[in-house]
């Protein structure tokens, strides 16, 4: 049986299970003075009844179905001979796909040997019994709850409070999802990142100089001296971030104070509007525009003048970068201020400041604290930053701070390893990971101390 | 009279210090209002720029040049018999008689390698616009006809101008002789430029006169649709917990802190998880919108968790209050009262959550979605793309033709974006809270 | 990233619609706050009382007249019209809210900030328009300062505090000149002697008393010649306002100060002249004792006695 026919069946059987909850709801309660004796409302027994029916079948339905393959695998290769167990993972899986494809129909015998046809025999049995005893324990297990679920019907029994029980499970269950996200990025990274590191020393890793991932493809391929040194990539984030950062927090923090203290109200009605816009642009849209307009406008500049700039130059991304970081800075900024209470302004201005005396020697010193922190937040998102990068910057891990040149980042160096035809397991495509853990560690790092100092800052003003 | 002698000395002291500084000062305040204005404006400025190129070099993208081809549909040259079926139709060879017909149109050419820039005026797939021609007009079989057929963008580039001719030949794509062709076909009335519908109706191709981004934007439709269904009931669930029953504990701390920093992580990790969890430990098929859907509704969830507790806190506790004296159950109160008030702001932050998802591309550029995908994706599972993906893909091509499809793409991008973004303006003033 | 930044960022509403109203008006909010509590327009009787007593005085520092303040179509303030003597020191009292802390302000222009206030009349500083236009606001303010109702001092060391208004006009030309305006400014203020040892420690360290002396010695430290005082021991304790009312009697001899009071008590002590404001009007004016013993307005009878505010 196909799992949609399950799902579907399971689907009519939960409905039957409502409306079985809902009659018997009504029988209960003849002999004890009709519906109105009842706790709850007869629509909320057939929920309860619904519910124990379908949820915990549609639990077993779905884990089956997320592990089925994996467990195929396992049995199948289990009765494979010896020789064939041997197989290195990779030709190992090449080996499974080809039983399968032609278990499926996909493909001729001719193909294969004769192992492989048995397998694939073997394969079609499992499948079949699985799909029996799939069917039957989601069945069993619906029975057993309606049935269950029914047996409780009373009219003193509170259904309503056991829906709403399950139910307030279930919300609880959607906002753990974040706790899961979390805790699977940690543990995915972390564990192909163990991997890459049981095949590249973590301290050749972390100070290495040089980054030119090649793996030798066998092990006798001539020319396979790969170094993972990490320091080149981070110093290219950091010019790139530096650049943008050279632009987004000067026009971010002025363009905030601005429209906080100077603007009226009929220019901030216009501003806003164009900023959301510069805000929503997507980021793959800004590296196409620094890939084919600025990178080349900056190089004929530098050239006019004699001076000899990339075409992947760091100038150019960083510049483009630090536009699309501009509202984010902005707003931040704008949030920082406004915290500042009305009471410093007045004072200020009451001993007879101007108003950009009150912004310099009062606001901004006040303002700080958040104002760091905001930049803080700024920086960790132009590290993350991958779109703008990819299509302006380099590939090549020059070490260098000339913004001239062209350097590569973290993220550019994830997607190059991952976007290509790599087997999983070649230290070059866990190189990625290892690079994914420092991103994840070092955001993660900058935005607790960020939110820390922004917090205290607030603190002082409440 | 001492104490005025007094208040001048004060007076005059004090005072003409002051006004020492004033000019100074009013100068200086001058200047930092016009810095202010300036950095405001530099970023009005850029965004100008920005959407300035795009739209300058993307409207061309818009329409297609066509060449008015004269040919005969020599049955001997399409190699085909009497009475052929439709198979037989299907397989004939029009692009030879595509290239007799150019042939006759410029006897003058000679030679192999002039006669290949000639067929290179043409596109590759006007072959297959005969092709549909003939199959449903299999009467003009025999008879000599004009037909309009797509140019190869190189040919389009010239005819929109887009060509410097003053640049040596090797430099250009085009050729002297194609360049002379193609003047004289137009001063013959035989160029038209029509719309390009050939951009909405197909998917990606090698030649950037017959590339599009209907596989894209199905790629997204479905993609999308995966993140909404997943991410607005659990993001909304979830704020519904924590605003209404979440106790005041360590758990619920660490369910808040998780959505926070979720919210502030690269997004390229969110592909990094979907890699090695959802396509290698689950073995989802790569670049379906299934999983890039999955994996985008996990980053697109503290946004609407976020948002959709700010508009359930903003609902009046008069409300809450109401129904609970009438006697209804916390939930009750909740979905029948509550949520029915905060769903504008609900949705005003899951359209918010959704053109985000829309634009985004690094995740799902890690889960494979970069294939060349030219078929249209029929569900969640087929192989597919979407929009900023495409975008990304043809603007690593060399091809000219395709620098003004990726701006014309990024275009209808943008569009979405925007028709997004004011649709949740327009909710949040339609039901803005007093 | 911090939740309210991303709730920025995503525009979301709730918050957003908040934002939205700051941005557009703006207003301090204390001062729209009482607004709301008396909307004058609507007690049309006080319109028709003529001030009694004696608003006006023979060596005035400042003069007002016919002074009418409309907060977008609200009116605050009804043609008032009084004298501030030199030295001497003014009490306005009168209900809550109502008119005397934006009198108070229109002296000093403050008032300014608020887009939406509009003040007409003619109010004098030693006979110079205070709103004309060659009367600069910042000098203005250097020569009229203003003490808060909630102490105000800057998050800077004690004695950055007190330097700041003088640093920022040029009045010091060296460290020595500054060091002794600190100094006199915060003897004057009767806080030197608590402070002196630490002139470095943040001005917000100190107790609320300590921290409205020091916003008084800040206010000194510029100069001025009157002292606008807006219910400055509101948000102190008896002690301490006790300390501050006998600054007060201190400080009449060199500066001409206004005091906005909610204590009737402290007004009497305090001051020598008393300006009773009812809705937005100026009652009645006059000595101190004469109002709180005789009063001859129905009304200032009223509130003194305590049938209302």
């Amino acid at each position: 049986m196909q799992t949609s026919t399950i799902f579907l069946a399971l689907l009519i059987l939960t409905v039957v299970s409502f409306i079985l909850g809902l009659r018997r709801s009504h029988t209960v309660s003849v002999g004890h003075g009709g519906v109105k004796s009842l706790h709850s409302l007869p629509r909320h027994y057939g929920y309860m009844t619904a519910l124990w029916a379908g949820l915990p079948a549609l639990l077993m339905l779905f884990f089956w179905v997320v592990f089925e393959d994996k467990v195929l695998y396992s049995l199948v290769i289990a009765n494979l001979p010896d020789s064939v167990k041997a197989m290195q993972e990779s030709q190992l899986g090449l080996y499974y796909n080809q039983v399968v494809s032609f278990a499926t129909g996909n493909i001729e015998s001719t193909q294969l040997n004769e192992d492989q046809i048995a397998a694939a025999a073997y394969y079609n049995s499992l499948l079949s019994t699985g799909n029996f005893i799939k069917g039957g324990l989601v069945f069993a297990i619906a029975i057993f709850g309606a049935s269950l679920a029914l047996q409780r019907i009373r009219p003193a029994f509170r259904a309503r409070n056991n829906v709403e029980t399950i139910i307030k499970w279930i919300l609880f269950a959607c906002s753990f999802i974040a706790v899961l996200t979390t805790a699977g990025i940690v543990l995915s990274v972390l564990f192909e990142a163990m991997r890459f590191f049981q095949s590249i020393p973590i301290t050749d890793f972390l100070f290495g100089l040089e980054w030119s991932p090649q793996m030798a493809i066998r092990a006798d391929q001539v020319g396979s001296s790969g170094s993972f040194g990490f320091v080149p990539l981070f110093v290219g984030t950091l010019l790139i971030t530096a650049v943008a950062m050279f632009i987004a927090v000067p026009v971010g923090l002025m363009s905030a104070i601005y429209m906080s203290e100077y603007a009226t109200a009929r220019f901030r009605t216009i501003s806003k509007p164009i900023l959301e816009i510069l805000a929503g642009v997507p980021t793959v849209v800004y590296g196409f525009f620094a890939a084919l307009t600025v990178a080349p406008f900056i190089r004929n500049l530098g050239e006019s003048i004699g001076l000899s700039v990339s075409s992947e130059s760091a100038l150019a991304a960083g510049l483009v970068m630090g536009i699309m970081i501009i509202p984010f800075v902005m707003s931040l900024s704008d949030d920082i201020i406004n915290a500042v209470p009305d009471t410093m302004r007045e004072a200020s201005l009451g001993l007879g400041a101007t108003m950009n005396e009150t912004i310099r020697k009062v606001l901004l010193p006040a303002a700080l604290p958040g104002i760091v922190g905001g930049i803080l937040l700024a920086v960790s998102r132009a590290i993350g930053e991958t779109m703008i990068v990819v299509m302006a910057a380099g590939l090549s891990a020059k070490l260098t701070i000339n913004p001239l040149e062209a350097v590569t980042t973290v993220t550019v160096q994830i997607v190059t390893l991952l976007v290509g035809d790599q087997e999983f397991d070649s230290p070059k495509t866990l190189a990625a990971f290892a690079l994914g853990l420092v991103l994840f560690f070092v955001t993660l790092m900058l935005n607790i101390i960020a939110l820390y100092i922004v917090r205290k800052y607030r603190e002082q003003y409440e | 009279m001492n104490s005025m002698n007094n208040k001048k000395k004060y007076d005059t002291d004090t005072t003409s210090r002051v006004q020492a500084s004033l000019k100074k000062r009013y100068a200086r305040e001058k200047r930092f209002q016009l810095y202010g204005r300036m950095a405001v404006l530099t970023g009005f400025v850029f965004l100008f720029l920005l959407l300035a190129d795009i739209i300058s070099k993307g409207t061309p993208a818009f329409t297609q040049g066509f060449i008015k081809v004269s040919l005969t549909l020599d049955p001997e040259q399409l190699d085909i018999q009497e009475n052929p079926t439709k198979d037989d139709l299907w397989k004939a060879d029009y692009s030879a008689v595509i290239k007799q017909g150019l042939r006759d149109m410029f006897p003058e050419v000679d030679g192999r390698k002039q006669k290949k820039q000639l067929y290179r005026l043409i596109s590759i797939g006007a072959q297959y616009n005969l092709r549909d021609y003939v199959i449903e007009h299999p009467e003009a079989i025999g008879k000599s006809m004009q037909i309009w057929l797509m140019a190869h963008s190189e040919a389009d580039s010239y005819l929109k101008g887009q060509v410097k001719i003053d640049d040596p030949e090797a430099d250009r794509r085009i050729t002297d002789n194609q360049a002379s062709w193609l003047d004289q076909l137009r001063e013959q009335g035989l160029t038209e430029k029509r719309f390009n519908t050939t951009f909405f109706t197909s998917g990606d191709s090698r030649e950037p006169e017959l590339a599009g981004i209907k596989a894209a934007l199905f790629g997204s439709f479905f993609t999308l649709l995966v993140t909404f269904l997943l991410s607005f009931p659990v993001g909304v669930f979830a704020a519904i917990y924590l605003e209404e029953f979440a106790p005041r504990n360590r758990l619920t701390d660490l369910i808040e802190i998780n959505i926070n920093n979720l919210a502030a992580v690269p997004s390229i990790v969110f592909g990094l998880l979907g890699l090695a969890v959802f396509i290698n430990f689950f073995e989802l098929p790569r670049s379906a919108p299934l999983v890039g859907g999955i994996v985008l509704s996990l980053m697109t969830l503290p946004t609407i968790i976020i948002t959709s507790r700010t508009s359930i806190q903003s609902v009046s506790p008069s409300i809450r209050e109401a129904a609970l004296g009438v006697g209804a159950s916390k939930l009750q109160t909740i979905f029948h009262h509550v949520l029915p008030v905060a769903m504008p702001g609900v949705l005003t932050g899951a359209i918010i959550g959704m053109a985000q998802a829309l634009g985004e591309s690094a995740p799902l550029l890690m889960i494979g979605m970069v294939a060349f995908i030219m078929d249209v994706p029929g569900g969640i599972t087929d192989p597919s793309t979407v929009l900023p993906i495409q975008v990304y893909l043809w603007a690593d091509s060399p091809e000219r033709g395709f620098m003004e499809k990726t701006s014309a793409a990024i275009m209808v991008l943008m569009g979405f974006l925007i028709i997004m973004n004011a649709l949740a303006i327009y909710l949040r003033k339609r039901f803005e809270l007093k | 990233m911090d939740t309210v930044s991303m709730r920025k960022e995503h525009n979301i509403p709730g918050e957003s619609a908040v934002m939205d109203k700051q941005l557009a008006d703006k207003p301090l909010e204390g001062i729209v706050e009482n607004l709301r509590e008396c909307d004058v327009r609507e007690s049309k009787k006080v319109h028709q009382y003529e001030t009694i007593g004696k608003p006006f005085t023979d060596n005035a520092r400042i003069s007002a007249r016919d002074v009418n303040v409309y907060y977008g179509d609200k009116q605050a303030i009804i043609d008032a019209s009084l004298d501030i003597g030199s030295n001497e020191v003014l009490a306005m009292i009168g209900p809550s809210g109502c008119g005397k802390s934006t009198f108070l302000r229109c002296i000093n222009r403050m008032n300014d900030i608020i887009p939406i206030c509009r003040v007409e009349g003619s109010i004098t500083l030693d006979g110079e328009d205070i709103y004309g236009s060659d009367m600069d606001t910042v000098l203005l303010r250097a020569r009229v300062g203003m003490v808060f109702q909630k102490p105000n001092p800057f998050p800077k060391s004690i004695y950055e505090n007190v330097a700041y208004g003088p640093r920022i006009h040029g009045l010091a030309h060296n460290k020595a000149e500054m060091d002794d305006i600190v100094e006199k400014s915060l003897r004057r203020a009767s806080l030197f002697d608590e402070v002196k040892d630490q002139l470095d420690k943040p001005g917000t360290g100190l107790s609320g008393g300590q921290q409205q002396r020091l916003c008084i010695a800040r206010a000194i430290a510029v100069s001025p010649e009157v002292i606008l005082m807006d219910e400055p021991c509101s948000a102190l304790d008896p002690i301490a306002t006790a300390r501050i009312e006998e600054l007060i009697d201190e400080l009449k001899e060199k500066y001409t100060i206004a005091i906005v009071t909610h204590s009737m008590q402290q007004a009497a002590r305090v001051s020598q002249r008393t300006a009773y404001f009812h809705l937005g009007k100026i009652i009645e004016v006059g000595d101190t004792r004469e109002i709180f013993t005789t009063p001859q307005h129905e009304l200032t009878e009223n509130y003194i006695t305590g049938r209302f505010g």
